[in-house]
């Protein structure tokens, strides 16, 4: 394997008006990745307007100035195109891979939104996507159980008024509330090329790639002053545990274990990704072996860690387990705490550690293997750490992780006192 | 500001071309290859002929019991260190089943794919097959069902493929058997079906740089100590579409939204008929400009999403629409989806959407055939399908091709919105009466 996370080439150059432009030429396959990280995710929403950054995202595919409504969609499919978005809580990315001899039209309609949405947007197509998107929070979070996980969790693990207290969805109440002058307000004040980096990678050179960025976004105006969103880097413990027993109707009782750990960058988060993989990546991971091997009291299928690689506040680890058929969920936490409080104590072995680390070289070269996965991985260190090219250091960061070190950061942010655990239990079994 | 007003056109076409595919017999199986220079990983599939279809009626979720049982322990090693060897090499063992084959693939930096493939095989060739551990993993994927059922989906899904095929029928039960069915399976059903169907060689697909692999030595690991020689697949399975709609309203309290599901029966994967069928899809269901999602959601905002395919399998296929709409709305979001069906039937489609349909699909094929599991996954349709070397390319060819005539005939001829099962899986207590208002067909209620 190569010694670099990133053994491709990297371009950049920066337009007068503060544009980004990130390069990487690959001519192995006549595809072409477009990328745009905007640096505007939900933690820059303010109380009542939750949900604003992600519904946002939605009327940027409604039309600009330039591109009828619905045109967006139908000319990058109709060019054989591949085309999405998605926002967080760090951030706002839309993306498209289209044949090469369509790089000009992709950056041009990425133009046009950046440049030209607010003429188009109408209260007409606000309320349809209102409507869109309080549908996809019925569909994702509502109807399933469980399916509001995520939305518990985030205001356990921050406290009121941090950016990661809320959830990217938003509320139902926010959602209605939203107007029309708003939303142009939030195009106006995040949509600007001097916050945003635009990554092309593929079937492209660096010179043709910056010609035409500079063709298409170099006449959009900068804006001066871009409010940054409120710092969470320092989260204050509050040396009690945090505990949220959900009883509705669930299939099996479930819980979630999660602590605030490090920044997605820091070398403290690259001690947790290795550690999240020790603990429950794959059939090898602690909590199989544990909860669904040994124990037997977790359904195989079900149970896992992960941390989420949030770079803006102590990022979340989430480490689950769903009971097996007659398995309460006080065992069942018992048992999921057990594991995690190991990890301080316990040291990992070498077989551990090996296995973790090839996990995670596969992923790291899955991720690598298609020009969007690149193209998202370059946009996301270009706009978080200022330079794509650290992007190539990912890798042998992970590879470097000690057994020690991991029995540090254990001791350090997985602490009782600092836990959050949410349990689902069904109305029958309560 | 200054923005370009002018939509730029296209610059010259760069040709897309599939990689080379090698093919060769090794020792009693066939090795199917792509070359892929540079690639850091590799991507070793086993193809069996071992796919849903093969399951004794009754059997519903065998394949999928069996694939979880090869990780429990080998002729060599239990399970614990069967899984530590396997992720040693960064790879996890994944396994696949559809109708027509049963699919166990690794994925990994491409010095250790022969390592992974000889893991591989141990797994599916030599397992251990312990009676308790059988009985276990039943009873653990008996329990997932139950967990995936308590999801709005399968058990309309399952409603509606009962409709289409027959529940007497394999393939008009779940893919993957329901909870009941998985439960009922016993030790002997799991080694009868192993040694029925993992023994015989198969087809080993390999994607990856060929340069640093040796495809005889993957092949001699994949076929080692097997036997057995090709079964006949049978011919397609004549479906005839139901006489008159129906709606099918499988009961959930307390949903918010409604899942539909409606379909009828459609042609088998080796019809003539296929390509300009799956381009009426596109237009209709298939991409996100399509009839049906921009009525939906893009005009009406009932659905976060809603899709149409036709989907085809070696002996039968449907088409299918799917889709979660708020409750309130469950049945004005019905009338128009079937509206847009009859419509698309009726008056085929327009030379524009045909545009984008057909350069979509085609595009597609170089754009989303970039990496060792998706071209891993290409060569998997040649084999299963019996396409040539050169498929994808005359696929791309004949895409391009397709005009309005063909298309509008191919959506005349294989929709059949008369004959349409509407399988509305929600809070009937909320939604029957509206249903009935709506006169698309009788009411027939299930709790399955």
């Amino acid at each position: 394997m190569p010694d670099s996370g990133y053994p491709w080439p990297i371009e950049t150059t920066r337009l007068d008006n503060g544009l980004r432009v990130v390069v990487s030429e690959d001519r192995s396959a006549p595809a072409v990745a477009v990328n745009l990280w905007y640096d505007v995710g939900s933690r820059h929403e303010p109380e009542g307007q939750t949900g604003f950054a992600h519904l946002f995202e939605h009327l940027m595919f409604e039309g600009s100035v330039n591109v009828a409504k619905t045109e967006h969609m139908k000319l990058v499919q109709g060019c054989g195109g591949s085309l999405n978005a998605t926002t967080n809580p760090d951030r706002t990315n839309y993306f498209e891979t289209v044949p090469a001899e369509h790089l000009e039209l992709a950056l041009w309609l990425e133009a046009d939104r950046m440049g030209g949405l607010v003429p188009a947007l109408t209260q007409e197509t606000l309320d349809n996507q209102r409507d869109v998107v309080k549908n996809e929070r019925r569909q994702r979070y509502e109807n399933v159980p469980y399916g509001d996980a995520w939305l518990r969790l985030l205001p356990l693990l921050y406290p009121p008024r941090h950016p990661y207290h809320h959830a990217t969805i938003g509320s139902m109440a926010d959602l209605n509330a939203a107007d029309l002058a708003t939303f142009q307000a939030f195009h106006t004040t995040y949509y600007a090329p001097n916050n945003a980096v635009l990554t092309v990678v593929g079937d492209a050179s660096a010179a043709e790639v910056f010609a035409l960025a500079e063709k298409y976004f170099g006449a959009i105006p900068p804006r001066p002053e871009i409010p940054p969103a409120p710092d969470g880097r320092h989260v204050p413990a509050t040396g009690e545990p945090a505990v949220e027993r959900v009883v509705t109707d669930v299939p099996a009782p479930r819980v979630y274990v999660a602590h605030r750990t490090h920044a997605f960058g820091s070398p403290g988060y690259d001690v947790v990704t290795v550690l999240a993989t020790v603990l429950g990546s794959g059939r090898g991971s602690r909590l199989y072996q544990r909860l669904a091997e040994g124990e037997r009291i977790a359904q195989p299928d079900l149970v896992g860690a992960y941390g989420v690689d949030l770079a803006h506040a102590p990022a979340p680890l989430i480490a689950t387990a769903t009971a097996r058929p007659g398995v309460t969920a006080e065992r069942l936490g018992a048992g999921l705490a057990e594991v995690v409080d190991e990890l301080a104590t316990v040291p990992v072995t070498a077989t551990e550690l090996d296995r973790a680390k090839a996990l995670l070289s596969t992923a790291w070269w899955r991720q690598m293997s298609s020009v969007e996965g690149r193209a998202d991985v370059l946009g996301r260190y270009a706009t978080q750490f200022g330079d794509p090219r650290k992007a190539a250091e990912r890798l042998p960061a992970w590879l470097a992780v000690t057994a020690e070190q991991i029995a540090e950061v254990a001791a350090d942010v997985l602490a009782g006192p600092d836990r959050v655990t949410l349990t689902y239990v069904s109305e029958e079994t309560s | 500001m200054t923005l370009i007003t002018t939509r730029p056109g296209a610059g010259a076409a760069r040709p897309y071309r599939f990689p080379q595919v090698v093919r060769r017999g090794v020792a009693g199986g066939q090795v199917v290859a792509a070359h892929l220079p540079g690639q850091t990983l590799a991507v070793a599939l086993l193809l069996l002929d071992a796919g849903a279809g093969r399951e004794p009626g009754g059997k519903e979720g065998l394949g999928a019991v069996l694939a979880k049982a090869l990780e429990e322990g080998t002729a060599q090693r239990d399970a614990t260190a069967y899984a530590l060897a396997i992720e040693a090499l960064g790879t996890e063992l994944v396994t696949g089943l559809d109708w027509d084959s049963f699919q166990v693939s690794v994925q990994v930096p491409v010095d250790r794919l022969p390592a992974a493939v000889e893991l591989l095989a141990e797994a599916v060739r030599t397992p251990r097959l312990d009676p308790d551990d059988v009985r276990r993993v039943r009873d653990d994927e008996a329990t997932a069902l139950r967990m995936d059922w308590a999801n709005p989906g399968p058990r309309a899904d399952a409603a509606l493929r009962a409709d289409l095929f027959g529940g007497e029928n394999r393939w008009g039960r779940p893919l993957y058997g329901d909870p009941d069915s998985v439960a009922a399976l016993d030790v002997e059903d799991v080694r009868v079906f192993h040694s029925e169907w993992f023994i015989r060689p198969g087809t080993l697909v390999v994607a990856g740089d060929l340069d640093r692999l040796d495809l005889d030595a993957l092949g001699a690991a994949a076929f080692a100590g097997t036997g057995g020689g090709p079964v006949d697949r049978g011919g397609p399975i004549p479906v005839v579409p139901r006489d008159g709609r129906r709606i099918v309203l499988v009961d959930r309290p307390g949903s918010v939204q409604s899942t539909l599901r409606l379909g009828h029966p459609s042609p088998h994967r080796a019809h003539p008929d296929h390509v300009p069928t799956t381009l009426a899809g596109t237009v209709l269901g298939g991409a996100f400009t399509s009839r049906l999602n921009h009525l939906i959601r893009e005009v009406r905002g009932y659905t976060y999403g809603i899709r149409g395919d036709f989907a085809a399998s070696r002996r039968f296929g449907r088409f299918a629409v799917a889709s979660g709409v708020q409750t309130a709305v469950t049945a004005p979001a019905l009338v128009e989806a079937v509206g847009e069906i009859t419509r698309t039937q009726e008056t085929g489609v327009t030379e524009e959407e045909l545009a984008v349909a057909r350069s979509w699909r085609a595009g597609q094929l170089s754009v989303e055939l970039q990496t060792p599991r998706a071209i891993a996954s290409a060569l998997a349709t040649l084999v299963v399908h019996d396409l040539p070397d050169d498929y994808h390319a005359r696929l791309r060819e004949e895409l391009l091709a397709a005009d309005v005539d063909r298309v509008s005939t191919a959506a005349a001829t294989h929709l059949h919105p008369g004959s349409l099962t509407l399988v509305i899986e929600g809070d009937a207590a909320l939604i029957r009466d509206d249903l009935v208002a709506t006169g698309l067909g009788e009411i027939v209620t299930t709790t399955p």
